[in-house]
């Protein structure tokens, strides 16, 4: 283990300041209280010497001590304990078995003679019971066989106030609060006086070695163990603290955070209380006292005093750090917690751990780095101005002062070595990567995210294209430069595309898909162009691009016209002007105006038109041969019927004019059926293509929605043509045959019957026979039902007629109108059929004016 | 410093193991260890709480430590040896009265180590053979001995222990659930061991805190004052 240097050692007291080269008389205790140090010697005089400190630049100090008082006692015995009660300008001085109270200033004994008589060891409560600042608890071991005993000492007086009996004799007392920790003839136990009950707490063999017993906080003791060590125990009895491991024959202990100091004959041991380890041995013989006074560590010989200074924290924890000594460091810097203010520590600790990151990264540590910078709150960009180049030019950020590291840059750090670089480089994406989004990166966004990009484009990552498609805040002129530099082209669109450069990104893709510059980020570009320009609102850029989206192919160049958003194409774009840019460009031009008349279905003739002959010039091209009728359907011509079929608006006669003398007869004939021509059209499908099932569709199809009459015209029309002289086909007959038999119902069997030839069997036409009857019978019944009904409903009436006119009644002047309460001045009334009599202007007003009361609701 | 919810304390003769098998758990490895020196201790964030766990010395100069460090143990593992049956023994005869000074519901759970220096431990080891440097000084050095110490007599001792207690065997884990056999060595068991007890440990924690000073007040448990002492309105 490296030693740490957290303490040195100054002179305080030289020896020809005291016992000059008196050889038999030597120190025998120290007292210690602010600037006052009380020194108690063999010979029974006490001197009282000024301290003053000098505070050196290096963090420590020296001290000169001057003499201000020398009181011999007047005993030949040695003082044994010196206690300062500097609330009560009282020393405490234990001499010749028997605790006098001297002033602080001029050593001259109180008035009163005050003393505590029969005292062998003392001990000062520095946690005390009782409130009064003007009193001090003393503890006392008595000369009587195993007692304590436990005074309030006032400024001239004393006050007994507990006596307690020991199990054994004790031999080193120690107090906190109501609790003795005593040092036995054979154990140490923590012994409360105010219950009585005491608690063992481990054996030893004061036989053997001086027992130590020192509180070092509040209820805690430190206790001298077997086999050397310095053992922690609470008044509850239990060790929160493992032990440290002393020399076997340490004579005295003190503390002074976070270390335990012992003293033996020829060293001074510094423990860490954090860590239990060995940080400091120096040297020093003859050791005879040491003790803490407030923070203050004083060790003595028994002819000259000294102090052990601390090293300040930070220095000790700086030490620590240049010598890669991380956990210490940060184990000691945590332990300073309750020495330093909470703002100072803070700013402190998160120092260190920022510098032990920095520490741990150099080393490749990256899990425990990232740990240390999390938890030290580090500004990233400490982190990132490590890696040349990645910080934006346009960042202000400079190191802090003093730096957290020694490295210049990462190059220094890894010696050059591309393999530890890169392991860098992947540490620092994943944790940009992390932090970005946390309130680490506030303030600092722009230089995060344009380090990451630079990272990413470096390394070739894919995550590149997702930084720079969500939000983010990469710099535009640092970030474009960079990717420039590294040919990711694509990405840089991206980037412009963020920074609403629209034009410079889709520029830059076509330039790519041109292959004027390389980079193969996206193999479908074109397509992904396309739709950039599609979802674009820029008018302008779609306009400038879709010539070159056009040229590079018809069919997905369109889609810039035909796939935008419904609202926004109808607001911006007028499809006249698209139609003139898509003249050269026939396949894209049919696209559009299939886009305009089927998905948009806009009624305007000249789309509906246009592209109908824009099919048939389609079709007609496919088949320049008029005898090559093929019986199967090119997709042209079926899409050239469809529209011809389902559109309304387009010019029929104009169309009729082009498929004329074209050898398209479907179409004609579905041109004649669009003027009403049905026989025109029906003729060309039964005479022309003989097609049937057409024909019959054609009847379907041009009677939609439109009333049975106009059907059975058709089927009628249709039947005809079938049974026309001119055409005795037989498969025409059947045809009508199979007409009447399947659709019955469109037939009025009337009609129908005169038209066929009388050679028919009845078996033939048994089917639409049987249908027209039942129809024919149906219909009849059910017109009788509704006369029947007519008929009740009609003499229902005829009743109540003759109910009301049955009865008579008188009309005299005592009748009065209801409604006007007038009398009846004529012959003529209105008589309601609850009998109420109104005049014939009153029932009529009645009507017209609603507020009037009905006659009629009265009863 | 953080307060430790609940306290383990490893007692076992020295030798056993106590030092390797805390040092394979917490720091996942097998490595040369010095004869301890009093005591070390460590804390083992367990879910939410901090459990501290106390390793001893086994020589007999710190003995007189043991029943301080017991002292409020949730927990106390005795560890023997598999290859020396006086290891169990000593468990016996000079640890078991260390534990006095445990809590009241203090667990038990008996382990025997260096498994792997046993015949049958030996052969489920993986590592190569190898001079074990727990074993420093004592006769025993050859590896490969058939297994001196079984498992029952383990049993047998965690029996005496729950009489030793006053325990009734029905309150308190079964005998096959504390005792274990282990290598600090090749980590045979090793987890197991450590996360079964503080998996017992946890709710004992709770418990405590539940007697702890109260900071609800229950008004099921509530009882009017008694009436037989009248009032001056009665």
């Amino acid at each position: 283990m490296m030693s740490t240097k957290a303490f040195i050692l100054v002179s305080a007291v030289e020896r020809e300041l005291l016992t000059g080269d008196r050889e038999r008389i030597s120190i025998e205790c120290v007292e210690c209280c602010g600037k006052n140090l009380y020194v108690g010697t063999t010979d029974g005089s006490i001197y009282h010497f000024l301290l003053e400190e000098k505070a050196l630049p290096a963090g420590t100090a020296t001290f000169t001590a001057t003499k201000q008082l020398h009181r011999h006692l007047g005993f030949k015995k040695p003082v044994n304990e010196l206690r300062a009660a500097s609330a009560l300008h009282r020393l405490l001085v234990l001499c010749d078995s028997s605790i006098t109270l001297v002033n602080m200033l001029n050593l001259e004994p109180v008035p009163s003679g005050a003393r505590i008589k029969g005292a062998v060891a003392l001990a000062l409560n520095e946690n005390p019971v009782s409130r009064d600042p003007f009193c001090v608890e003393v503890c006392i071991i008595s000369v009587k066989r195993r007692t304590i005993q436990v005074f309030l000492v006032y400024e001239d007086r004393v006050q007994i106030i507990r006596e307690v009996s020991t199990p054994e004799q004790p031999l080193a007392v120690a107090v906190d609060g109501h609790f003795l920790c005593l040092a036995l003839t054979t154990q140490y136990i923590i012994l409360n006086y105010n219950t009585g009950i005491a608690q063992d707490l481990f054996p030893y063999c004061s036989e053997e070695k001086r027992p130590i017993v020192k509180r070092i906080g509040k209820q805690e003791f430190l206790l001298a163990g077997p086999g050397g060590l310095g053992m922690f125990a609470t008044v509850a009895g239990i060790s929160q603290r493992a032990p440290v491991h002393w020399s076997e024959n340490v004579t005295g202990a003190a503390v002074c955070f976070p270390y335990v100091i012992a003293l033996d004959d020829e060293f001074i041991t510094v423990h860490s209380m954090l860590d239990q380890q060995l940080k400091q041995t120096l040297p020093f013989k003859e050791g005879h006292i040491l003790q803490d006074f407030e923070g203050r560590v004083i060790v003595a010989t028994s002819k000259a005093v000294y102090i052990l200074v601390p090293l300040p924290l930070e220095k000790q924890i700086q030490d620590l750090l240049a010598s890669h000594r991380v956990e210490e460091a940060l184990v000691l810097a945590k332990g300073a917690r309750r020495n330093i203010p909470k703002e100072k520590f803070q700013v402190m600790y998160r120092r260190v751990l920022q510098q032990a990151g920095f520490i741990q990264f150099a080393q490749l540590q990256f899990l425990e780095a990232k740990e240390l910078f999390r938890s030290g709150q580090l500004d990233v960009r400490e982190l990132i101005s490590l890696y040349p180049f990645l910080l934006p030019t346009s960042s202000s950020f400079t190191r802090s002062h003093p730096p957290l590291h020694e490295y210049a840059d990462l190059n220094q750090l890894t010696q050059g070595d591309q393999e530890k670089m890169a392991k860098c480089k992947r540490f620092l994406m994943s944790y940009l990567n992390e932090v970005r989004s946390t309130e680490v990166a506030n303030g600092y966004k722009e230089d995060i995210d344009t380090a990451l990009l630079k990272l990413y484009a470096e390394a070739d990552h894919d995550s590149l294209l997702d930084l720079l498609v969500t939000e983010n805040s990469c710099l535009l002129t640092d970030s474009a430069a960079w990717l420039e530099k590294h040919k990711k082209y694509f990405a840089l669109g991206l980037l412009y595309h963020y920074n609403n450069q629209d034009a410079a990104a889709v520029q830059l893709w076509v330039n790519i898909v041109n292959g004027d510059i390389h980079d193969s980020t996206r193999s479908d570009l074109y397509e992904y162009v396309i739709d950039f320009l599609t979802y674009s609102s820029d008018q302008e850029l779609v306009w400038k691009y879709a010539d070159w989206a056009l040229q590079k192919s018809e069919e997905v160049g369109v889609q810039v016209f035909t796939k935008r958003h419904l609202e926004e194409e109808q607001n911006s774009f007028n499809p006249d002007d698209i139609l003139t840019c898509l003249k050269k460009y026939p396949d894209a031009l049919v696209k559009y105006l299939e886009h305009l008349v089927m998905d948009r279905k806009l009624q305007r003739e000249e789309y509906h038109t246009h592209l109908a002959v824009l099919y048939l010039d389609k079709v007609l091209q496919q088949r320049p041969s008029a005898d090559s009728m093929g019986t199967e359907v090119t997709e042209a011509q079926a899409k050239l019927r469809h529209l011809l079929q389902k559109s309304d608006v387009y010019r029929v006669r104009f169309l009729m004019e082009k498929v004329q003398g074209a050898s398209l007869p479907m179409e004609r004939a579905i041109l004649h059926g669009k003027l009403e021509e049905h026989e025109k059209a029906l003729r060309i499908l039964v005479h022309e293509l003989r097609d049937i099932p057409a024909a019959e569709d054609y009847c379907l199809w041009r009677s939609e929605g439109r009333d049975p009459a106009y059907r059975q015209q058709l089927f009628h029309t249709l039947l005809t043509l079938y049974l026309s002289p001119s055409s005795s086909a037989p498969e025409l007959a059947v045809a009508a045959v199979d007409l009447l038999n399947h659709h019955a119902a469109e037939f009025d069997a009337a009609q129908v019957l005169p038209l066929l030839p009388g050679s028919w069997s009845v078996q033939l036409l048994c089917p639409f026979l049987t249908g027209a009857m039942r129809d024919s019978v149906h219909t009849r019944r059910t017109a009788q039902v509704a006369l029947g009904l007519a008929k009740s409903e009609n003499l229902i009436y005829k009743y109540d007629k003759m109910r009301l006119k049955g009865s008579s009644f008188r009309l005299s002047d005592k009748n009065l109108c209801q409604t006007c309460q007038n009398p009846f001045c004529e012959p003529v009334f209105v008589r309601y059929p609850n009998g109420g009599l109104v005049h014939t202007h009153c029932a009529a007003s009645r009507h017209m004016d609603p507020s009037s009361p009905r006659p009629g609701a009265r009863t | 410093m953080r307060k430790p919810d609940g306290k383990i304390v490893l007692l076992g003769d020295m030798n056993v193991g106590k030092t390797s098998l805390l040092q394979r758990y917490m720091e996942r490895r097998f490595a040369d260890t010095v004869s301890t020196v009093g005591g070390a201790f460590y804390l083992k964030q367990w879910r939410s709480y901090n459990i501290s766990i106390w390793d001893t010395a086994g020589r007999e100069q710190f003995h007189g430590l043991g029943s301080m460090y017991c002292r409020g143990a949730a927990a106390v593992i005795l560890t023997y040896d598999v290859n020396h049956p006086q290891s169990l023994v000593e468990l016996e005869d000079r640890f078991l009265g260390l534990t006095d000074t445990a809590n009241t519901d203090c667990l038990f759970a008996i382990v025997g180590n260096k498994l792997d220096l046993s015949e049958e431990g030996a052969s489920e080891s993986l590592e190569k053979e190898g001079h074990s440097s727990g074993s420093v000084g004592d006769g025993c050095v050859s590896p490969k001995v058939p297994k001196q110490v079984k498992p029952e007599e383990a049993m047998a001792l965690y029996k005496k222990i729950l009489k030793y207690k006053m325990l009734d065997e029905k309150d308190v884990p079964a005998a096959e659930q504390m005792c274990f056999e282990t290598s600090a060595k090749t980590g045979h068991n090793v987890d197991l061991l450590f996360e079964s007890l503080f998996d017992m440990v946890v709710p004992m924690i709770l418990r405590q805190r539940a007697q702890g000073p109260p900071q609800t007040v229950d008004i099921s448990c509530y009882k009017p004052p008694s009436r037989t002492k009248s009032g001056c309105c009665a």
